[in-house]
């Protein structure tokens, strides 16, 4: 894309757009029902929030934006031919996802330390199961970039058809975008 | 300029602008900042970041029609929605 001429379609395949509309929709009930919840259990919400950790959620905003970053340069190395650019670029952003996991990860194991679970209290059912369920997605799009980077590395794209790294890129932007709003939601405003 | 580089400068400096509202977002919540004022700072600056991911890193500035508006309709939504539950409570 050069920013001369407008496509009238979404980079990738569309049907990955149909799925990302269909995730949208979900993350974007699961969010509205976080916070019409919480305005019926305002001091609830408002004092177990103060027990997530907030230093490890900016360091995973930093891994998603940063891995999204990567793959954007991995997209613009296949455009210009570079499959061991976009290759590389791609095994990036994995580890950045793969930061993202264990830094969750830890978060999850202090909650369970502590004996919380999806009974506790209201706060942490949608706190648990809403980020449980990005991190979920966060698997899912490392998966599928794991099968891009692999199929680059054999040379599998081109400048002329690299369809699958956008399919790829535009799926894992998207659990980049969730989290953008996840991360203010449930861990900041109050 | 190259296609690669016009591609990728704006990225770049989305991805630092990204980075620089993730810290301020950051700062509120670690300094327990509450209240109407910060709230919605921080709903607006995720908006700001969403429509940017949309636009620049999944590529839709440069789509016609329909599709150039998921995302944008997508925050709307989800931000208005946000903003009531959240504006009877601060």
């Amino acid at each position: 894309m050069t920013g001369m001429e407008k496509n009238r379609w979404p980079p990738g395949d569309l049907v990955i757009w149909i799925f990302i509309m269909a995730e949208l929709l979900v993350f974007g009930v699961f969010f509205t029902a976080y916070a019409f919840t919480r305005a019926h259990n305002v001091e609830l919400f408002d004092t177990y929030q103060l027990t997530l950790d907030r230093n490890a959620a900016l360091i995973n905003t930093l891994a998603l934006i940063t891995s999204s970053y990567f793959v954007v340069r991995a997209v613009a190395d296949i455009r210009a031919d570079d499959s061991r650019g976009c290759f590389r670029w791609l095994l990036a952003a994995l580890g950045m996802g793969l930061l993202f996991l264990v830094v969750k990860g830890l978060e999850y194991k202090h909650h369970f330390s502590l004996g919380i679970d999806l009974s506790t209290n209201t706060f942490y059912m949608f706190y648990l199961s809403l980020t449980f369920f990005h991190f979920l997605h966060v698997v899912l799009g490392m998966v599928i970039l794991l099968a891009v980077a692999l199929k680059a590395r054999k040379g599998g794209y081109s400048a002329a058809e690299h369809t699958g790294v956008e399919t790829g890129a535009s799926y894992w932007h998207m659990v980049d975008l969730v989290w953008m709003i996840l991360f203010p939601l449930v861990y900041v405003m109050r | 300029m190259t296609t690669k580089k016009m591609f990728l400068r704006p990225c770049t400096w989305v991805y630092l602008f990204l980075l620089s509202l993730t810290f301020v977002t950051w700062f509120i919540g670690v300094n327990n900042l509450s209240g109407r004022a910060f709230a919605f700072t921080v709903l607006g600056f995720a908006l700001i970041k969403g429509q940017l991911i949309g636009d620049y890193f999944m590529g839709l500035k440069q789509v016609a029609g329909p599709w150039r508006w998921v995302i944008f309709v997508w925050l709307l939504l989800i931000g208005s929605l946000i903003t009531a539950a959240f504006w009877k409570t601060l």
